[in-house]
């Protein structure tokens, strides 16, 4: 069977190694004296997340404290991922409110749609990417870490470009 | 006691040199240790300096967060090295193993001890050299102790007893011998000119009659590429190729006995560049006056030339690094076709073309201190030069195993390749 | 649901178009019912085929051509030749008209509601509702008031739709419902000292268009759209009311009727449907376990029908079997009585009976277990000591019989004791063998209630363990002692239950179905 070569068709008269060894030393010590840096000092400065970023989740809270939850059912029907765990109960006024509700956030696929669906704009994403930890075990959050986070909460979408453009 | 050892009967000229024995003695341990020191921070402050230009060169910011502006990353480092757990590969040869690192980095340092930094320094003893040690055949001993180098590094590779760390020792040991050869005969050509091995002869050669790098260009190129061969720094880290051998040589090492191969890889890095400076850059001198260069020596003297000397050397050392995080890193057949292909013949007829011009020279009773003969011999040296990067361009002496086709060999190739195609074939 | 039989001598029938589609129907049909059986549903909140008629929710308001206004569907007779149109764009205007008005009072608290995702007032606003309210002053508000019973009435979500007050005074005949006050502030009230505690009284949940009526036992439990359904059959009276279980995460939260003319129309008793729990008891047998050098030893399956076999070879057997047990596991059982020799027994709880006035032939039974009439037929005797005639040559197999009262010293006579069922009582640690099996809620099978009806019920959720279905058991166990070939379906052992029983005879498993079957010429009167 014939094999085809691939012959390579190397341009012989631009090929010269000593200006492009010299022109190599040229472009490095440009970059050294006039560097283009673009790192940002991470733990001091930060980049700014957009205002739609999707990050762990926060749940807010009436003025008094508790959960604004209701515990209504709506995040774990509606999550993809089925990270959602709630299961409703009643407070001593009567009042409906989730007696465990869990994300795993291991599960979570950060789509967002539990905040969107959330009719009591309770359960929020959070503008925030710091998570690690040491066991998986915590990466399950119960109600009383999701109420007590306090970072900035996802808007979903850019108000000044609500069609994402 | 300090006072009988320093107190003299006579007066003393302080511009003859030290012939007391005590004095002599004491002032020789001070400079030891002073040099010691000195070196020993540069070493560790080159590591951070390296770490800081390639950086720069890759429009990073490097090492910022130990102490200010990052320098305490050296301590960080230092201290992290010690703390390491020693490991022992249960198949080496210890004793070596242990050896192996110190070998290593002797060498480097003890090579510092011929090399002149400075003008002499007058003291009520007498004239202080500015060498730890002024030895009357100061070049070649560190010709000689500077092979010694690679011991270490074959004997880590051997006893490592590890294929990848064998395999690194063999090629540094080649790789030294190699270019050695071609350092040695560079600096025949110095010796030509000074007729003299003391390295502070050679500096006062170069302040009379003009640095060697004009006199003497190629020898200097070729010198130039040795060292850093013989350092084993990019682009010919050979020994330690990580793409091809993890580490090299020092791939079973940890912890100081580690450190010590980057320590005494700097240390030599330091000892070439001065080498270079005082071979080819005039050493100490300070270009177009005389003034350094006469005596009567004084303090002043001694500390400017000390700048300018310490200024050369950081030079060549930023030089190292410039192009370590420039050029790429050799293959090991392209590295001993320069070595021997390129390097050798070229030294070995610049040799005789420069002894036969100075034969020639000395017989047209042209003075060497005269204008004319730095003249004559900058003008030689430019043909020289030309002519030798001329032939190297292109690459086509250093990739043996890159085929060149002749135009019309290629046509034919193409269009074999346009009549055969990769669908289905028959009859073949 | 409730298509008016048509018998084929019946009344005049009537021809119309609805929405295109031409019905023929018996005369005096409402215009809603004939468009339920030309598949067209007629919004409507009032409105109940098990209820009298009232037509004030205006939400079944259709255009009928040449009418002069808007008809409530409900309310209005069919005539031959009638063009109805549903979906016009006046009924569609008429009708989201009404909604906008229920929903002036109506609170958006979907999210906190039980009825959420099963509620008329959401799915049809959310067909044919505006998008939004005109009403920005607040909203009428009324405390939550407990009716009593099982029954909690959140006030505000109320509609009044009055189908409550139509149950309680036409189908329970004890009327304790009312509208009380006028106009805006109309609210559902109690006379004064009642409490719905009747034993249907429970109905008028699941009547509830909106969640203004709440089971206080689903209170806050779970979402609608969570629970997976399975058609069954109310195990707890002799009547074999048709229902729904309704399972979440592997346990049943609540039993809702399932409408069947022939037996229970629309309703469920109270005592019915919630008497769900032990469905779900905790403490069940997950594995087969066989009794070796004297201690019960946890074994796979073939072991355990290995060492059955073993201990029942030879053996006359005396059978404890429960009512509670469906015909296929009694027919089995019964097989093996046949084959070993020996007799069948069984007890039945019983409590007051409580009929439902406004339905014919409808109660809660005496008898509180749902296969007291599968029982007997196959043989098994009813009442009385059921550890009568155990001698010390039987074999004693308790099969699901709640043990409770039985004398121990009796139950030691036996030569041996076999176990079959879904809870280990301490009065039988004894046994020699145990073989776990699934619960009526977990498997398939059929009862035979009281007037001789078979239904079917489906499995609405797993077993726990290796423990496995009846039928499934009994098959193995049958097959092994050689008595007949081992059978791989409950629809397979009902048949040979048809062709072995006269009162089966005829009856095929799919022949059943969801509403069931009476024995040939024993036809029920509608």
């Amino acid at each position: 069977m014939a094999i085809t070569v691939k012959v390579l068709n190397r341009p012989i008269a631009e090929a010269s190694y000593l200006r492009a060894t010299l022109g190599g030393m040229a472009r490095t010590f440009k970059h050294m004296v006039n560097p283009h840096k673009v790192t940002v000092q991470y733990p001091e400065m930060r980049e700014p997340v957009s205002p739609r970023w999707r990050g762990t989740h926060r749940m807010l809270t009436t003025e008094d404290g508790k959960a604004k939850c209701v515990g209504c059912g709506l995040c774990p029907t509606v999550c993809p991922a089925n990270c959602i765990k709630l299961v409703p109960g009643e407070d001593e006024q009567g009042n409906r409110y989730p007696l465990v509700f869990e994300i795993d956030e291991f599960r979570c696929i950060f789509c967002g749609y539990c905040q969107e669906v959330c009719p009591e704009e309770a359960i929020h994403m959070g503008r925030h990417y710091e998570n690690a930890e040491y066991s998986r075990a915590s990466f399950v959050y119960d109600l009383e870490r999701l109420t007590a986070q306090t970072h900035p909460v996802s808007q979903l979408w850019d108000p000044s470009d609500p069609a994402g453009e | 006691m300090i006072q009988a050892v320093f107190s003299h009967g006579g007066v003393i000229d302080p511009q003859t040199p030290i012939e007391d024995f005590w004095p002599f003695t004491i002032l020789t341990i001070v400079k030891m240790v002073v040099v010691f020191t000195v070196y020993m921070v540069g070493v560790a402050l080159l590591t951070f300096a390296e770490r800081k230009i390639s950086a720069w060169i890759q429009d990073r910011i490097g090492p910022n967060r130990v102490l200010w502006k990052g320098f305490g990353q050296v301590l960080a480092d230092g201290v992290k090295n010690f703390m390491k757990e020693e490991t022992y590969p249960e198949a080496a040869y210890k004793a070596l193993f242990i050896l192996a690192p110190m070998l290593a980095f002797v060498p480097a340092m003890v090579t510092w001890a011929v090399i002149p930094f400075a003008s002499p320094l007058p003291t009520r003893w007498g004239l202080m050299s500015m060498a730890v040690a002024d030895l009357p055949v100061g070049f070649l001993f560190t010709l000689a102790i500077s092979s010694l180098g690679v011991y270490g590094i074959v004997l880590a590779g051997w006893s490592s007893n590890n294929k990848y760390a064998l395999l690194g020792g063999l090629r540094s040991s080649a790789q030294m011998i190699s270019y050695e050869i071609a350092m040695g005969m560079s600096t025949v050509c110095v010796l030509l000119l000074a007729g003299n091995v003391n390295l502070n002869s050679i500096v006062e050669q170069q302040a009379t009659q003009g640095w060697n790098v004009v006199l003497l260009s190629v020898a200097f190129l070729v010198f130039f590429v040795a060292t850093y061969a013989e350092t084993n720094r990019l682009p010919f880290d050979m020994p330690e190729a990580e793409s091809e051998l993890i580490a090299g040589y020092h791939t079973e090492y940890s912890a100081m006995k580690f450190s010590m191969f980057p320590i005494s890889e700097y240390a030599n890095m330091v000892t070439a560049s001065a080498l270079t400076s005082l071979l080819f850059f005039g050493g100490w001198d300070i270009p177009f006056t005389t003034w350094d260069n006469v005596p009567p020596w004084t303090t002043l003297k001694t500390i400017v030339t000390l700048g300018v000397f310490a200024i050369k050397v950081i030079f060549f050392l930023f030089t190292f690094m410039w192009i370590r995080w420039t050029l790429p890193r050799f293959r090991y057949d392209q590295l001993m076709s320069l070595g021997w292909k390129v390097m050798l013949p070229a030294i070995l007829a610049y040799v005789v073309i420069i002894a036969g011009t100075l034969l020639g020279l000395d017989a047209a009773g042209i003075a060497r201190s005269s204008r004319a003969f730095t003249g004559i011999l900058f003008g030689l040296n430019l043909a020289c030069v030309g002519v030798l990067l001329f032939v190297l361009d292109r690459g086509r002496l250093l990739s043996p195993a890159q085929s060149r086709l002749k135009s019309a060999e290629l046509s034919r190739l193409r269009q074999v390749a346009s009549r055969s195609t990769l669908a289905p074939v028959t009859g073949d | 649901m409730t298509a008016p039989a048509a018998a084929p001598p019946g009344p005049k029938m009537i021809t119309l178009t609805i929405e295109g589609r031409p019905v023929t129907v018996p005369d005096g049909t409402s215009i809603l019912e004939a468009a339920k059986l030309a598949g067209i549903l007629i919004p409507h909140y009032c409105y109940h085929p098990g209820l009298p008629v009232a037509g004030l929710c205006r939400m079944c308001l259709v255009e009928v051509e040449k009418a002069p206004k808007l008809a409530p569907a409900c309310a209005t007779s069919v005539m031959e030749g009638n063009v109805v149109h549903v979906h016009s764009p006046k009924a569609l205007d008429a009708r989201k008209g009404v909604l906008e008005m229920l929903l002036i009072n109506h609170p958006l608290d979907c999210p906190i509601c039980d009825q959420a995702g099963e509620c008329e007032l959401q799915d049809y606003t959310f067909q044919e509702g505006r998008a939004d309210s005109r009403y920005h002053e607040p909203k009428r508000f009324n405390p939550v008031e407990d009716f009593g019973g099982d029954v909690l009435y959140v006030t505000n979500r109320c509609i009044l739709c009055t189908r409550c007050v139509r149950f309680m005074e036409a189908v329970a005949e004890e009327p304790v419902l009312c509208v009380s006050e006028r106009g805006d502030r109309a609210v559902i009230g109690k006379f004064e000292g009642d409490d719905l505690t009747h034993a249907w009284a429970g109905n008028v949940v699941d009547l509830c268009p909106v969640g203004a009526l709440l089971s206080k036992d689903f209170l806050n439990k779970a979402r609608a759209w969570e629970l997976d359904r399975a058609a069954s059959v109310c195990p707890n009276c002799t009547q074999g009311c048709n229902s729904v279980l309704e399972v979440r995460d592997n346990a049943v939260v609540r039993m809702k009727p399932r409408s069947n003319e022939a037996v229970n129309h629309f309703y469920l008793c109270d005592q019915g449907r919630l008497d769900y729990r032990w469905l779900n008891r905790p403490d069940r047998i997950e594995q087969p376990q066989v009794r070796t050098h004297g201690a019960l030893v946890r074994a796979d399956w073939a072991a355990a029908i290995a060492a059955a076999v073993g201990l029942l070879k030879g053996n006359q057997v005396h059978v404890v079997a429960s009512p509670m047990l469906s015909n296929e596991a009694l027919h089995l059982l019964a097989r093996v009585i046949n084959a070993q020799g020996g007799a069948g027994r069984f007890a039945v709880e019983t409590g007051p009976e409580a009929p439902l006035p406004g339905v014919k032939d409808l109660a809660l039974r005496a008898e509180r277990a749902a296969n007291v009439k599968g029982a007997e037929l196959l043989g098994f005797a009813k009442g009385g000591d059921v550890l009568a005639g155990l001698t010390s040559a039987h074999v004693l197999i308790v099969a699901d019989h709640d043990v409770a009262g039985l004398d121990a010293a009796t139950i030691k006579r036996a030569k041996a004791l076999i176990v079959i069922g879904t809870a280990l009582d301490a009065s039988l640690a004894h046994a020699d063998l145990v073989l776990p099996i699934a619960n009526m809620s977990e498997e398939e099978g059929s009862f035979t209630n009281l007037r001789g009806r078979v239904q079917r019920f489906f499995q609405a959720k797993a077993a726990p363990g290796m423990a496995r279905p009846s039928w499934f058991v009994l098959a193995d166990l049958v097959a092994a002692l050689g008595i007949a070939k081992t059978t791989w379906s409950p629809g397979d052992v009902f048949a040979s239950l048809a062709a072995s029983h006269a009162h089966f005879g005829g009856m095929t498993w799919e022949g059943l179905g969801l509403k069931g079957a009476v024995p040939a010429g024993a036809e029920v009167a509608s």
